[in-house]
Protein backbone atom coordinates (compact mmCIF):
# COMPACT_ATOMS: atom_id res chain seq x y z
CA UNK A 1 0.00 0.00 0.00
CA UNK A 2 1.29 3.66 -0.43
CA UNK A 3 2.17 5.77 1.75
CA UNK A 4 -0.49 8.32 3.13
CA UNK A 5 -0.03 11.98 1.89
CA UNK A 6 -1.00 15.24 3.94
CA UNK A 7 -4.73 16.16 2.39
CA UNK A 8 -4.46 19.60 2.54
CA UNK A 9 -7.96 21.67 3.47
CA UNK A 10 -8.74 25.29 3.09
CA UNK A 11 -7.03 25.93 7.10
CA UNK A 12 -4.21 23.80 6.27
CA UNK A 13 -2.80 24.42 2.69
CA UNK A 14 -0.74 27.69 3.66
CA UNK A 15 1.18 25.68 5.44
CA UNK A 16 1.79 23.17 2.50
CA UNK A 17 2.14 25.74 0.09
CA UNK A 18 5.08 27.62 2.00
CA UNK A 19 6.40 24.41 2.04
CA UNK A 20 6.26 24.14 -2.06
CA UNK A 21 8.12 27.14 -1.39
CA UNK A 22 10.96 26.41 1.09
CA UNK A 23 9.24 28.12 3.91
CA UNK A 24 7.80 27.09 7.13
CA UNK A 25 4.24 28.60 7.75
CA UNK A 26 2.67 28.85 10.96
CA UNK A 27 -0.57 30.43 12.05
CA UNK A 28 0.12 33.41 14.92
CA UNK A 29 -2.79 34.34 16.80
CA UNK A 30 -3.53 38.52 15.98
CA UNK A 31 -5.03 38.79 19.50
CA UNK A 32 -2.69 37.00 22.02
CA UNK A 33 0.23 36.60 19.39
CA UNK A 34 1.03 32.73 19.90
CA UNK A 35 1.97 30.45 17.64
CA UNK A 36 -0.78 27.28 16.68
CA UNK A 37 0.25 24.18 15.11
CA UNK A 38 -1.57 22.13 13.90
CA UNK A 39 -4.17 24.76 12.52
CA UNK A 40 -7.11 25.41 13.84
CA UNK A 41 -10.28 27.55 13.00
CA UNK A 42 -10.17 29.39 16.46
CA UNK A 43 -6.65 30.43 18.96
CA UNK A 44 -7.07 27.59 21.31
CA UNK A 45 -5.30 29.97 23.83
CA UNK A 46 -7.74 33.36 23.95
CA UNK A 47 -10.40 32.35 21.50
CA UNK A 48 -9.18 34.97 18.38
CA UNK A 49 -10.12 33.65 14.75
CA UNK A 50 -7.60 36.00 13.25
CA UNK A 51 -5.15 33.69 12.71
CA UNK A 52 -2.47 34.74 9.85
CA UNK A 53 -0.12 32.68 8.29
CA UNK A 54 3.51 33.91 9.40
CA UNK A 55 6.80 32.32 7.85
CA UNK A 56 9.25 31.03 10.43
CA UNK A 57 12.59 30.04 11.25
CA UNK A 58 13.48 26.09 11.57
CA UNK A 59 15.50 25.91 13.83
CA UNK A 60 14.87 24.69 17.21
CA UNK A 61 15.39 21.71 20.06
CA UNK A 62 14.10 18.24 20.13
CA UNK A 63 11.59 18.24 23.05
CA UNK A 64 10.78 14.66 22.70
CA UNK A 65 10.92 11.93 19.73
CA UNK A 66 10.38 8.27 18.90
CA UNK A 67 11.88 5.91 16.58
CA UNK A 68 9.60 4.04 15.39
CA UNK A 69 10.24 0.22 14.81
CA UNK A 70 7.03 -0.92 13.97
CA UNK A 71 4.68 1.10 11.55
CA UNK A 72 1.16 1.47 11.90
CA UNK A 73 1.04 3.20 8.75
CA UNK A 74 1.51 1.50 5.18
CA UNK A 75 4.06 2.59 2.62
CA UNK A 76 6.88 3.85 5.10
CA UNK A 77 10.09 1.71 5.81
CA UNK A 78 11.46 1.50 9.84
CA UNK A 79 12.83 2.77 11.31
CA UNK A 80 12.52 6.55 11.08
CA UNK A 81 11.89 8.88 13.84
CA UNK A 82 8.89 11.77 14.67
CA UNK A 83 9.51 14.23 16.88
CA UNK A 84 8.13 17.42 18.57
CA UNK A 85 10.29 20.58 18.36
CA UNK A 86 10.64 23.99 20.22
CA UNK A 87 11.59 25.88 17.72
CA UNK A 88 13.36 29.29 18.81
CA UNK A 89 10.66 31.21 16.73
CA UNK A 90 7.93 30.31 20.21
CA UNK A 91 6.16 27.29 18.80
CA UNK A 92 6.34 23.68 19.00
CA UNK A 93 5.63 21.73 15.96
CA UNK A 94 5.85 18.23 14.67
CA UNK A 95 7.49 16.53 12.07
CA UNK A 96 9.95 14.05 11.05
CA UNK A 97 13.51 13.72 11.58
CA UNK A 98 16.52 12.53 9.37
CA UNK A 99 19.30 11.26 11.21
CA UNK A 100 20.08 10.29 14.78
CA UNK A 101 18.84 12.74 17.58
CA UNK A 102 17.95 13.49 21.59
CA UNK A 103 15.86 15.59 23.80
CA UNK A 104 17.35 18.99 23.39
CA UNK A 105 19.36 18.13 20.51
CA UNK A 106 19.43 21.14 17.73
CA UNK A 107 17.47 20.68 15.11
CA UNK A 108 17.07 22.50 11.13
CA UNK A 109 13.70 22.34 9.22
CA UNK A 110 14.56 20.93 5.39
CA UNK A 111 11.97 20.06 2.93
CA UNK A 112 11.75 16.31 1.35
CA UNK A 113 10.33 15.68 -1.82
CA UNK A 114 7.53 12.74 -1.23
CA UNK A 115 6.25 11.23 -4.02
CA UNK A 116 3.17 12.33 -5.09
CA UNK A 117 2.57 14.94 -2.93
CA UNK A 118 5.73 17.45 -3.08
CA UNK A 119 7.54 19.32 -0.30
CA UNK A 120 7.36 17.75 3.21
CA UNK A 121 9.09 19.92 6.83
CA UNK A 122 11.68 17.39 7.95
CA UNK A 123 14.36 18.15 10.77
CA UNK A 124 18.15 17.30 10.29
CA UNK A 125 20.80 17.55 13.16
CA UNK A 126 22.15 20.78 13.17
CA UNK A 127 25.07 20.87 15.89
CA UNK B 1 -17.12 13.02 50.88
CA UNK B 2 -18.82 12.50 47.46
CA UNK B 3 -22.79 12.19 47.64
CA UNK B 4 -22.88 9.36 46.57
CA UNK B 5 -20.24 7.82 49.00
CA UNK B 6 -20.71 4.30 50.51
CA UNK B 7 -24.48 3.85 48.90
CA UNK B 8 -23.38 1.68 46.29
CA UNK B 9 -21.73 -1.64 46.51
CA UNK B 10 -19.86 -4.41 44.32
CA UNK B 11 -21.36 -7.81 44.61
CA UNK B 12 -20.80 -9.75 42.09
CA UNK B 13 -17.14 -10.09 39.33
CA UNK B 14 -17.32 -12.27 36.45
CA UNK B 15 -15.19 -12.89 33.32
CA UNK B 16 -14.85 -15.28 30.59
CA UNK B 17 -11.59 -16.13 29.57
CA UNK B 18 -9.07 -14.30 27.93
CA UNK B 19 -7.33 -15.54 24.85
CA UNK B 20 -6.17 -14.01 21.49
CA UNK B 21 -8.52 -15.84 19.37
CA UNK B 22 -11.75 -15.87 20.72
CA UNK B 23 -13.76 -17.71 18.05
CA UNK B 24 -17.09 -15.76 19.24
CA UNK B 25 -19.10 -12.83 18.74
CA UNK B 26 -18.78 -9.71 21.50
CA UNK B 27 -22.83 -11.04 22.80
CA UNK B 28 -21.27 -14.36 23.67
CA UNK B 29 -18.77 -12.90 25.82
CA UNK B 30 -20.89 -10.02 27.48
CA UNK B 31 -23.74 -12.80 27.99
CA UNK B 32 -21.29 -15.07 29.60
CA UNK B 33 -19.49 -12.59 31.78
CA UNK B 34 -22.56 -10.92 32.94
CA UNK B 35 -24.26 -14.56 33.71
CA UNK B 36 -20.95 -15.22 35.89
CA UNK B 37 -21.27 -11.45 37.86
CA UNK B 38 -24.69 -12.15 38.34
CA UNK B 39 -24.05 -15.56 39.83
CA UNK B 40 -21.35 -14.52 41.95
CA UNK B 41 -23.86 -11.81 43.51
CA UNK B 42 -26.50 -14.20 43.50
CA UNK B 43 -28.83 -11.43 41.88
CA UNK B 44 -31.70 -13.27 38.73
CA UNK B 45 -31.91 -9.57 37.29
CA UNK B 46 -30.54 -6.41 37.60
CA UNK B 47 -32.62 -3.45 36.77
CA UNK B 48 -30.22 -1.31 35.05
CA UNK B 49 -27.74 -2.24 32.44
CA UNK B 50 -24.16 0.11 31.35
CA UNK B 51 -21.38 -0.61 29.29
CA UNK B 52 -18.41 1.09 27.41
CA UNK B 53 -17.06 0.37 23.97
CA UNK B 54 -15.28 2.19 21.24
CA UNK B 55 -17.21 0.82 18.40
CA UNK B 56 -16.27 -2.50 19.02
CA UNK B 57 -18.75 -4.45 21.33
CA UNK B 58 -22.11 -4.86 21.63
CA UNK B 59 -25.42 -2.51 22.92
CA UNK B 60 -27.27 -3.29 26.36
CA UNK B 61 -30.33 -3.87 24.90
CA UNK B 62 -28.94 -7.13 22.94
CA UNK B 63 -27.24 -7.88 25.83
CA UNK B 64 -30.31 -7.67 27.91
CA UNK B 65 -32.58 -9.74 25.21
CA UNK B 66 -29.69 -12.60 25.83
CA UNK B 67 -30.10 -12.75 29.20
CA UNK B 68 -33.82 -12.71 28.97
CA UNK B 69 -33.93 -10.07 31.26
CA UNK B 70 -37.94 -9.26 30.35
CA UNK B 71 -37.89 -5.49 31.27
CA UNK B 72 -35.04 -3.41 30.76
CA UNK B 73 -34.56 0.15 32.96
CA UNK B 74 -32.22 2.84 32.61
CA UNK B 75 -29.35 1.58 30.02
CA UNK B 76 -26.17 3.12 28.42
CA UNK B 77 -23.95 2.14 25.82
CA UNK B 78 -20.79 4.82 27.31
CA UNK B 79 -18.41 5.86 24.24
CA UNK B 80 -15.03 5.04 25.59
CA UNK B 81 -12.42 2.97 26.32
CA UNK B 82 -9.62 2.96 28.68
CA UNK B 83 -11.28 6.36 30.37
CA UNK B 84 -14.17 4.50 31.62
CA UNK B 85 -12.79 1.48 33.80
CA UNK B 86 -13.02 3.22 37.27
CA UNK B 87 -15.56 5.98 35.97
CA UNK B 88 -18.06 3.59 34.89
CA UNK B 89 -18.41 2.42 38.88
CA UNK B 90 -19.43 5.89 39.21
CA UNK B 91 -22.20 6.10 36.36
CA UNK B 92 -23.46 2.82 38.49
CA UNK B 93 -23.02 4.60 41.58
CA UNK B 94 -25.10 7.50 40.57
CA UNK B 95 -27.99 5.78 39.41
CA UNK B 96 -28.33 3.81 42.83
CA UNK B 97 -28.36 6.95 45.04
CA UNK B 98 -30.12 9.13 42.62
CA UNK B 99 -32.73 6.07 43.35
CA UNK B 100 -32.95 5.44 39.62
CA UNK B 101 -31.53 2.26 40.06
CA UNK B 102 -30.75 -0.71 42.90
CA UNK B 103 -28.97 -3.14 40.88
CA UNK B 104 -26.67 -2.22 37.68
CA UNK B 105 -25.09 -5.01 35.51
CA UNK B 106 -21.73 -3.06 34.14
CA UNK B 107 -19.99 -4.96 31.46
CA UNK B 108 -17.36 -4.69 28.78
CA UNK B 109 -16.69 -7.38 26.16
CA UNK B 110 -14.42 -7.26 23.07
CA UNK B 111 -12.50 -8.80 20.57
CA UNK B 112 -9.37 -6.93 21.24
CA UNK B 113 -6.58 -9.03 19.38
CA UNK B 114 -8.79 -11.04 16.73
CA UNK B 115 -10.88 -8.25 15.87
CA UNK B 116 -10.83 -4.31 16.54
CA UNK B 117 -7.38 -3.86 17.70
CA UNK B 118 -6.66 -0.60 19.65
CA UNK B 119 -2.92 -0.39 18.25
CA UNK B 120 -4.60 1.10 15.15
CA UNK B 121 -6.98 3.60 17.11
CA UNK B 122 -7.90 7.50 16.17
CA UNK B 123 -5.82 9.36 18.58
CA UNK B 124 -7.55 12.48 16.70
CA UNK B 125 -7.95 15.15 13.88
CA UNK B 126 -4.12 15.56 14.80
CA UNK B 127 -3.70 11.88 12.80
CA UNK B 128 -4.02 14.08 9.43
CA UNK B 129 -0.58 15.84 10.19
CA UNK B 130 1.04 12.71 12.03
CA UNK B 131 0.27 9.74 9.77
CA UNK B 132 2.07 11.11 6.25
CA UNK B 133 5.44 11.03 8.86
CA UNK B 134 4.26 7.55 9.64
CA UNK B 135 2.61 8.03 13.19
CA UNK B 136 -0.44 6.25 14.04
CA UNK B 137 -2.74 5.08 17.14
CA UNK B 138 -1.75 5.12 20.47
CA UNK B 139 2.04 3.63 20.71
CA UNK B 140 3.51 5.68 19.25
CA UNK B 141 1.96 8.67 21.14
CA UNK B 142 2.84 7.06 24.56
CA UNK B 143 5.95 6.50 23.16
CA UNK B 144 6.86 10.35 22.66
CA UNK B 145 5.43 11.13 26.02
CA UNK B 146 7.73 8.29 27.76
CA UNK B 147 11.05 9.31 26.17
CA UNK B 148 10.71 12.71 27.53
CA UNK B 149 9.10 11.26 30.78
CA UNK B 150 12.43 9.33 31.08
CA UNK B 151 14.66 12.17 30.42
CA UNK B 152 12.81 14.12 33.13
CA UNK B 153 13.02 11.86 35.97
CA UNK B 154 16.12 9.99 34.82
CA UNK B 155 14.41 6.83 35.22
CA UNK B 156 15.68 4.27 32.33
CA UNK B 157 15.40 1.17 30.88
CA UNK B 158 15.80 -0.87 33.64
CA UNK B 159 13.22 0.54 35.51
CA UNK B 160 10.70 -0.08 33.05
CA UNK B 161 11.91 -3.43 33.00
CA UNK B 162 11.18 -3.60 37.11
CA UNK B 163 7.88 -2.52 35.93
CA UNK B 164 7.20 -5.62 33.29
CA UNK B 165 8.96 -8.61 35.28
CA UNK B 166 6.91 -7.60 38.79
CA UNK B 167 3.82 -7.58 36.58
CA UNK B 168 4.81 -11.04 34.95
CA UNK B 169 6.13 -12.40 38.33
CA UNK B 170 2.98 -11.48 40.32
CA UNK B 171 0.66 -13.25 36.99
CA UNK B 172 2.58 -16.70 37.51
CA UNK B 173 -0.21 -17.57 39.94
CA UNK B 174 -2.59 -15.84 38.31
CA UNK B 175 -4.66 -18.96 36.04
CA UNK B 176 -5.95 -16.43 33.89
CA UNK B 177 -3.10 -14.37 32.83
CA UNK B 178 -2.16 -14.10 29.25
CA UNK B 179 1.50 -14.29 29.89
CA UNK B 180 3.09 -15.81 33.27
CA UNK B 181 6.39 -16.32 32.72
CA UNK B 182 9.20 -14.71 34.15
CA UNK B 183 11.35 -11.93 32.15
CA UNK B 184 14.76 -11.11 32.92
CA UNK B 185 16.70 -8.22 32.18
CA UNK B 186 18.26 -9.95 29.12
CA UNK B 187 15.24 -11.09 27.59
CA UNK B 188 13.50 -7.58 28.02
CA UNK B 189 16.57 -5.81 26.71
CA UNK B 190 16.33 -8.17 23.37
CA UNK B 191 12.62 -7.56 22.95
CA UNK B 192 11.93 -5.41 20.03
CA UNK B 193 11.18 -2.18 20.25
CA UNK B 194 7.72 -1.06 18.86
CA UNK B 195 8.29 2.59 18.85
CA UNK B 196 11.48 3.84 21.90
CA UNK B 197 11.40 3.22 24.27
CA UNK B 198 8.76 1.38 24.34
CA UNK B 199 9.78 -2.57 23.34
CA UNK B 200 6.81 -5.09 22.73
CA UNK B 201 7.26 -5.90 26.33
CA UNK B 202 6.09 -2.15 27.73
CA UNK B 203 2.86 -2.29 26.40
CA UNK B 204 -0.39 -4.60 27.49
CA UNK B 205 -1.73 -7.66 25.99
CA UNK B 206 -4.28 -7.09 23.37
CA UNK B 207 -7.16 -9.34 24.65
CA UNK B 208 -10.44 -11.51 23.56
CA UNK B 209 -12.57 -11.45 26.63
CA UNK B 210 -15.36 -9.86 28.59
CA UNK B 211 -15.31 -8.63 32.41
CA UNK B 212 -18.80 -7.58 34.13
CA UNK B 213 -19.67 -6.79 37.49
CA UNK B 214 -22.91 -6.19 39.60
CA UNK B 215 -23.48 -2.68 41.53
CA UNK B 216 -26.21 -2.74 44.01
CA UNK B 217 -27.62 -0.74 46.56
CA UNK B 218 -25.05 -1.03 49.80
CA UNK B 219 -28.02 -1.50 51.91
CA UNK B 220 -29.08 -4.83 50.02
CA UNK B 221 -25.09 -6.31 50.73
CA UNK B 222 -23.82 -4.58 53.77
CA UNK B 223 -20.31 -6.63 53.80
CA UNK B 224 -19.74 -5.74 49.99
CA UNK B 225 -17.07 -3.59 48.87
CA UNK B 226 -18.65 0.04 48.69
CA UNK B 227 -17.85 2.46 46.25
CA UNK B 228 -16.15 5.61 48.38
CA UNK B 229 -14.98 8.25 45.86
CA UNK B 230 -15.20 8.00 42.09
CA UNK B 231 -13.22 11.20 40.09
CA UNK B 232 -13.05 12.14 36.76
CA UNK B 233 -11.15 14.57 34.37
CA UNK B 234 -8.72 15.68 32.24
CA UNK B 235 -6.29 18.42 31.33
CA UNK B 236 -3.10 19.28 29.40
CA UNK B 237 -0.87 16.51 28.55
CA UNK B 238 0.02 14.25 26.53
CA UNK B 239 -3.37 14.15 24.29
CA UNK B 240 -2.34 17.66 23.20
CA UNK B 241 1.86 18.26 22.74
CA UNK B 242 1.30 21.06 20.80
CA UNK B 243 0.20 23.18 23.76
CA UNK B 244 0.93 20.96 27.01
CA UNK B 245 4.03 22.22 29.12
CA UNK B 246 4.36 18.90 30.20
CA UNK B 247 3.68 16.67 27.20
CA UNK B 248 4.31 13.28 29.86
CA UNK B 249 1.18 14.62 31.82
CA UNK B 250 -1.88 11.93 32.18
CA UNK B 251 -5.26 12.13 33.87
CA UNK B 252 -3.61 11.56 37.38
CA UNK B 253 -1.92 14.78 37.10
CA UNK B 254 -5.20 16.61 37.15
CA UNK B 255 -7.55 14.57 39.40
CA UNK B 256 -8.33 15.84 42.93
CA UNK B 257 -8.93 12.31 44.47
CA UNK B 258 -7.63 12.90 47.63
CA UNK B 259 -9.31 16.56 47.99
CA UNK B 260 -12.83 14.74 46.93
CA UNK B 261 -12.55 11.62 48.98
CA UNK B 262 -11.32 12.84 52.91
CA UNK B 263 -8.60 9.88 52.41
CA UNK B 264 -5.04 10.10 51.53
CA UNK B 265 -2.07 7.88 49.71
CA UNK B 266 -1.24 6.22 52.73
CA UNK B 267 -4.78 4.77 53.41
CA UNK B 268 -4.05 2.72 50.10
CA UNK B 269 -3.64 -0.94 51.12
CA UNK B 270 -4.16 -2.02 47.18
CA UNK B 271 -3.75 0.16 43.84
CA UNK B 272 -4.97 -1.63 40.75
CA UNK B 273 -3.41 1.05 38.19
CA UNK B 274 -4.04 1.29 34.62
CA UNK B 275 -1.19 -0.52 32.81
CA UNK B 276 -1.31 -0.08 29.07
CA UNK B 277 2.59 0.86 29.12
CA UNK B 278 4.88 0.39 32.04
CA UNK B 279 5.54 4.11 32.56
CA UNK B 280 2.54 4.61 33.41
CA UNK B 281 3.02 3.07 36.79
CA UNK B 282 5.71 5.47 38.03
CA UNK B 283 3.91 7.95 36.64
CA UNK B 284 0.51 7.18 38.22
CA UNK B 285 2.49 6.38 41.83
CA UNK B 286 4.08 9.69 42.21
CA UNK B 287 0.83 11.49 40.72
CA UNK B 288 -1.35 9.76 43.54
CA UNK B 289 1.16 9.98 46.51
CA UNK B 290 2.22 6.98 46.52
CA UNK B 291 5.29 7.09 46.06
CA UNK B 292 7.98 10.35 45.96
CA UNK B 293 8.95 11.65 42.67
CA UNK B 294 12.26 11.19 43.90
CA UNK B 295 12.40 7.71 45.17
CA UNK B 296 10.36 5.98 42.25
CA UNK B 297 13.33 4.31 41.10
CA UNK B 298 14.15 2.31 43.90
CA UNK B 299 10.81 1.80 44.91
CA UNK B 300 10.49 0.11 41.35
CA UNK B 301 13.87 -1.75 41.74
CA UNK B 302 13.19 -2.75 45.23
CA UNK B 303 9.67 -3.23 44.70
CA UNK B 304 8.82 -1.51 48.17
CA UNK B 305 5.89 0.54 46.95
CA UNK B 306 2.31 -0.46 47.61
CA UNK B 307 1.27 -3.60 46.02
CA UNK B 308 0.53 -2.64 42.64
CA UNK B 309 -1.94 -5.17 40.16
CA UNK B 310 -1.01 -8.28 42.16
CA UNK B 311 -2.99 -10.60 39.36
CA UNK B 312 -0.32 -9.17 36.66
CA UNK B 313 -2.40 -6.07 35.30
CA UNK B 314 -2.70 -5.41 31.81
CA UNK B 315 0.91 -5.94 31.16
CA UNK B 316 0.25 -9.63 31.82
CA UNK B 317 -3.71 -10.86 32.69
CA UNK B 318 -4.74 -8.76 29.72
CA UNK B 319 -6.45 -6.46 28.75
CA UNK B 320 -10.38 -6.10 29.00
CA UNK B 321 -10.24 -2.42 28.74
CA UNK B 322 -9.07 -2.28 32.44
CA UNK B 323 -12.55 -3.31 33.77
CA UNK B 324 -10.69 -6.68 34.79
CA UNK B 325 -8.62 -4.58 37.09
CA UNK B 326 -11.94 -3.40 38.30
CA UNK B 327 -12.74 -6.40 38.93
CA UNK B 328 -9.29 -7.57 40.84
CA UNK B 329 -9.81 -4.42 42.93
CA UNK B 330 -13.22 -5.91 44.29
CA UNK B 331 -11.81 -9.63 44.59
CA UNK B 332 -8.67 -7.92 46.81
CA UNK B 333 -11.57 -6.28 49.14
CA UNK B 334 -13.42 -9.56 49.54
CA UNK B 335 -10.03 -11.57 50.57
CA UNK B 336 -10.11 -13.97 47.02
CA UNK B 337 -7.66 -11.99 44.70
CA UNK B 338 -4.36 -13.28 43.16
CA UNK B 339 -1.25 -12.78 45.45
CA UNK B 340 -3.77 -11.28 48.11
CA UNK B 341 -3.13 -8.73 50.05
CA UNK B 342 -3.70 -9.52 53.58
CA UNK B 343 -6.22 -7.29 55.24
CA UNK B 344 -6.40 -4.96 52.01
CA UNK B 345 -9.45 -2.70 52.65
CA UNK B 346 -8.98 0.37 50.48
CA UNK B 347 -8.28 -0.54 46.88
CA UNK B 348 -7.65 2.28 44.47
CA UNK B 349 -8.52 1.81 40.79
CA UNK B 350 -7.51 3.51 37.34
CA UNK B 351 -8.29 3.97 33.76
CA UNK B 352 -7.41 6.57 31.24
CA UNK B 353 -6.70 7.57 27.54
CA UNK B 354 -4.18 10.33 27.39
CA UNK B 355 -4.42 13.40 29.68
CA UNK B 356 -8.13 11.98 30.44
CA UNK B 357 -9.31 9.57 32.64
CA UNK B 358 -10.90 8.42 35.76
CA UNK B 359 -10.10 6.73 39.32
CA UNK B 360 -11.71 5.27 42.16
CA UNK B 361 -11.35 4.58 45.74
CA UNK B 362 -13.39 1.02 46.59
CA UNK B 363 -13.38 0.33 50.69
CA UNK B 364 -14.30 -2.79 52.81
CA UNK B 365 -16.82 -1.83 55.20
Amino acid sequence: MARPLPLPSPLTAPYWDACRRGELALQRCGGCRGFVHFPEAECPFCGDSNLAYEVVQGKGAVHTFTVVHRAFVPGLAPPYTVAWIDLDAGARVFGGVLGETRIGGRVDVTFRDVEGFGPMPYWRPDE
Amino acid sequence: MQALSGRAAVTGVGMTALTRASGRTELDLATEACRAALADAGVAAPDAVLSYHLGDSVPATQVARALRLERLGWHNDITGGGTQAASILGDAAMLIAAGVARTVLVYRALNGRSGTRMNRASTGPQERFTIPYGMAGPIPLFALAAQRYLHDTGLTEDHLHAVVAASRDRAAANPRALRRAPLPREEYRAAPYVSTPLRNVDCCQETDGACALVVQDARLAPAAPRIHTVVRGGGPGCSAMDRAADVTAIFSAHLDLWGESGLGPEDVDVALLYDAYTWLVPRQLSDFGLVKREDLGDSLLNRSHVPVNPHGGLLSEGYVHGLNNTAEAVRQLRGDGVNQVPGARVALVTGFGGSYGSAALLVRP
